[in-house]
């Protein structure tokens, strides 16, 4: 597979249809893997591809990375999941997908997090995405690397978060609230959930804006508060359940549940997952006459 | 405790419109005692706080020699300054000061000074220029290049006014292009070239330039075109401040703490600098 | 000669002393899946297996958030209230080496000329017992840096594990020989055998006199390879909030026009709008800029103005990152 990868590589970039390859490299030490951009034929055998390729590259595809976009078409090595959040970019009109070279790569389950990583992919280090998931072949992509995979989802997505959720949607309100008072207690306000999200592309987020300041920068509860609960909404209808800003929280706030929640939330509203169709905006950016607006009451 | 972080109070004595979206406030401590002790030097700078909106660094632009008060001149950009400018005579602001290095204008006896600022750049200016006026014996020749976009965006327009009256000063007064009005007299170009033009004697001289950095690239090489050496020739660094004494992190220049060791560097001290600007 | 001993079971009896007398005992415990710092009450709460809490204790010198004025808005006037700090006596128990090491870092940059009594007045009343590593992992560094779990600077009490799960107590500092007095009976005497420490092998190539000269070169701050090396970093900060020696911080006031507060807050030169000026130029306008300042930061201007180590090789940074920006790859690069 990673003979297939750096091959690929190398043509696209001998052939200068891309400029750079966006992909994943080992470490010094190569005990954990790390995002590489490679310009250079000859540098191609650096790609590896391995179930410690957990980071979603499709961040690096959008415009905060301006040193990154100035080198020219880029292609990448993405798995589904991350091939999901590259097509809501496309929706989002961030990426055009002539713009960007898919490398799809088959995915049998990713750890979630590399420093569980003991040499074996056990069911025990896999996120809930990879339990669940139906785009272990690559759905959008112009070269796909790896054997096809059999793997078929389970009916009712099942897991971790999915039993936290319905744990906590059977609490009442006021314990679910201070459930997550809690949680949101920890957070340091670093905003590293932001930054590790390709769908968080805004060029100026509203924590940044001070004319009102709309967001306290404190890390006290109100600001804590306000900064989470926007985040989430404004994810909302468009984020794939990557996993990303939980896995990057140095706190540990249970993200996934909130993002795994508004999925399930648009889902019924609208009938629409994100990150499945190049070609159909998400909800929240498009009028529908059939639209339910149940929520006016 | 020693609460470095707790600004003065200062009651706004009067203010003065100086450009569109440019104005001074004559400031005076609340504090009868410190309004008597207060002591500074041309080239320092305070935080001033518009409270419930935070704190914004500006140089003290009034004259050292001036006693009983300072004065500030900003420009409404952000959250601090617009607070600031809903500010009237009489109401109350924070300040902390004076913090940096000052220019070393006791140095200067005898010799010749050259002034030169552009747009917002002259208020830091003008400490000294009215320092070296309120001692002008003790200085050569005074000669002040003044610059902005438009004729509305010159700022201290009755003090230009009365340097052009005075014989002991000259005043070079310019408007970039398309800047002009009808009734303009002084120059019309950029603050480089007509320095070029005035070409002011390097012969034992100083210059002060103050403005974008854009401006000031330029106007460093004039004059070292014009003869002027890297030591005499000194500027005012503008960075991004929270704490004003070394310690919130963010106005070093490479290893250089603007808020401490500066913000008053020759020309030779920022060619040795990390380029971090 | 005997040993000083602080037997396991005795540890509950230190926790109780130290807020018996008022103070607050700080020390790695689990909390939401993962070691940190927090107060704790009783000697269950202490995490029994880690090798370096994912939090820097610094949180409890200098808090992420704290009022440093309160202000009150009215007709005649401001009334503008500053606060004092009174902190309590604090214990941080399970201190790293490493870490203890950095906090003459955060004391030279609170008082130097200036004198942040925020900080001050809390680090004076701070006790840091480190206790030296028996474990580590492959993010530690601290002998690439000039440490080593032998070093005791910084540590007021210096505890070696025994096999047995007790501890050897050596007092280094006088603050660290008045609290072994202080909580007197808490301590045996005795002798035991330390378990063998975990010295991390030094990283080959890096050579800090190298990293210090190239560093020193201001022609070298444009070198491209800073673009290259810094590439993927996205700009998070959670390096600078985990680590020991970071310090920027913001003031801002928040409430209403009419009362509020002003806040100390913890900020980061990762971020773009640090150094924004309000005309839009930003001097580190690029990621990689800001990257270089945060090197730049440990091993040029902190050992140049504060003669202090910027960087403790403490590793955290290099666990937090999201995205596995290996600070000593950085090192190694700059080695040359």
């Amino acid at each position: 597979m990673e003979n297939t990868l750096r091959q690929k590589a190398k043509e696209l970039l001998e052939s200068g249809e891309v400029k750079v390859v966006i992909g994943y490299r080992w470490n010094r030490t190569r005990t954990r893997t790390t995002p590489v951009f490679i310009t250079k034929p000859e540098d191609t055998d650096q790609l590896i591809f391995n179930p410690l390729c957990v980071n979603n590259l499709s961040l690096y595809l959008t415009r905060k990375f301006k040193d990154i976009q100035a080198l020219g078409k880029p292609a990448i090595v993405a798995k589904g999941c991350d091939i999901k959040n590259i097509v809501v970019l496309i929706t989002e009109a961030q990426v055009k997908r002539e713009d960007v070279f898919i490398i799809g790569m088959v995915c049998n389950g990713m750890v979630y997090k590399q420093e569980l990583w003991k040499g074996e992919l056990t069911p025990q280090i896999m996120p809930t995405k990879c339990h669940n998931c139906d785009v272990r072949n690559p759905h959008v992509a112009d070269f796909v690397i790896g054997e096809r995979s059999t793997f078929t989802p389970p009916e009712k997505p099942e897991g971790m978060v999915f039993d936290k959720i319905k744990a906590l949607d059977s609490k009442d309100p006021s314990e679910r609230w201070a459930f997550w008072i809690n949680e949101f207690s920890r957070c340091i306000k670093c905003y590293a959930c932001r930054q590790v999200c390709s769908l968080c592309f805004c060029e100026r987020c509203i924590t940044e804006k001070n004319m009102p300041q709309w967001i306290e920068t404190s890390a006290h509860p109100r600001g804590n508060l306000s900064w989470n609960l926007t985040r989430a909404m404004h994810l909302v209808g468009r984020c794939t359940f990557c996993g990303e800003c939980e896995r990057a929280c140095p706190v540990n706030i249970p993200l996934n549940l909130i993002n795994q929640k508004m999925i399930q939330v648009v889902g019924e509203a609208f009938d629409f997952k994100s990150g499945y169709d190049e070609k159909v905006h998400p909800p929240m950016i498009v009028f529908s006459p059939d639209d339910k607006e149940n929520f006016i009451k | 405790m020693n609460n470095i972080y707790l600004p003065n109070l200062v009651t706004i004595e009067d203010i003065y419109e100086e450009a569109p979206d440019v104005r001074s406030f004559r400031l005076v401590f609340k504090d009868q005692k410190l309004r008597d002790s207060f002591e500074f030097k041309a080239g320092q700078f305070g935080l001033y706080s518009a409270f419930g909106l935070g704190e914004s660094t500006f140089c003290i632009a009034s004259s050292p020699t001036r006693k009983g008060y300072i004065q500030c001149t900003f420009r409404k950009t952000g959250r601090v300054t617009g607070g600031l400018a809903n500010l009237s005579i009489g109401d109350t602001m924070g300040f902390r000061g004076p913090y940096g290095n000052s220019f070393p204008v006791d140095e200067w006896k005898g010799k010749d000074i050259v002034f030169i600022a552009g747009g917002i750049g002259l208020p830091p200016v003008r400490s000294v220029i009215w320092n070296v006026l309120d001692r002008r014996e003790d200085f050569g020749k005074v000669t002040v290049v003044y610059g902005a976009k438009t004729v509305a965006d010159l700022v201290y327009k009755n003090e230009l006014q009365h340097w052009e009256e005075r014989n002991d000063v000259t005043l070079v007064q310019t408007v970039d292009p398309g800047g002009e009005t009808p009734d303009w007299k002084g120059k019309i170009g950029f603050v480089p070239t007509v320095l070029e033009e005035a070409a002011p004697g390097a012969n034992n001289a100083v210059a002060v330039t103050c403005g974008p950095p854009i401006m000031i690239k330029f106007v460093l090489n004039t004059l070292l075109k014009l003869g002027f050496n890297e030591n005499s020739v000194y500027t005012t660094l503008e960075n991004k401040m929270k704490c004003g004494v070394g310690k919130c992190g963010r106005c070093n220049v490479g290893d250089i703490y603007v808020c401490k060791e500066g913000p008053v560097y020759t020309a030779a001290e920022i060619k040795k600098m990390y380029n971090d600007f | 000669m005997a040993d000083k001993l602080l037997k396991k079971e005795n540890l509950g009896k230190l926790i109780e002393s130290v807020l018996g007398k008022g103070g607050r005992f700080i020390a790695p415990s689990t909390d939401a899946r993962q070691v940190v710092f927090k107060a704790v009450a009783k000697a269950e709460d202490l995490a029994s297996d880690y090798i370096l809490a994912r939090n820097s204790y610094k949180e409890f010198l200098f808090p992420q958030t704290e009022v440093v004025a309160e202000f009150t808005v009215g007709k005649d006037g401001v009334d503008l209230r500053g606060t004092d700090v009174n902190p309590k006596d604090t214990v941080i128990f399970g201190s790293r080496p490493c870490e203890a090491a950095s906090l003459s870092a955060l004391r030279a940059v609170f008082t130097w000329d200036f004198i942040d009594e925020f900080y001050t007045k809390r680090e004076d009343k701070t006790v840091v017992l480190t206790v030296a590593c028996t474990k580590g992992d492959e993010a530690c560094f601290c002998t690439t840096v000039g440490l080593s779990p032998e070093t005791k600077d910084g540590s007021d009490v210096y505890l070696k594990e025994t096999e047995s799960g007790d501890y050897i107590i050596e007092a280094v500092t006088d603050k660290g020989k008045a609290f072994v007095e202080k909580h007197a009976a808490v301590f045996e005497d005795g002798s035991a055998t330390a378990k063998p420490l975990f010295i991390p092998a030094k990283i080959e190539g890096i050579d800090l006199d190298k990293i210090k000269e190239r560093l020193a070169k201001t022609e070298n701050y444009a070198d491209p390879v800073w673009g290259e090396l810094t590439k993927k970093c996205i700009g998070c900060g959670a390096c600078t909030f985990v680590c020991p020696t970071c310090h920027c911080f913001d003031i801002t006031d928040e409430g209403t026009a009419f009362e509020g507060e002003r806040r100390k807050n913890w900020d980061s030169c990762q971020y773009e709008n640090f150094t924004l000026h309000a005309s839009g130029h930003n001097p580190r306008d690029f990621q990689h800029k800001r990257w270089r300042n945060r090197f730049m930061c440990k091993f040029n201007y902190y050992p140049n103005k504060f003669s202090s180590k910027g960087c403790v090789g403490c590793g955290r940074c290099i666990r937090v990152c999201p995205v596995r920006l290996d600070i000593t790859e950085v090192m190694e690069a700059m080695s040359k």
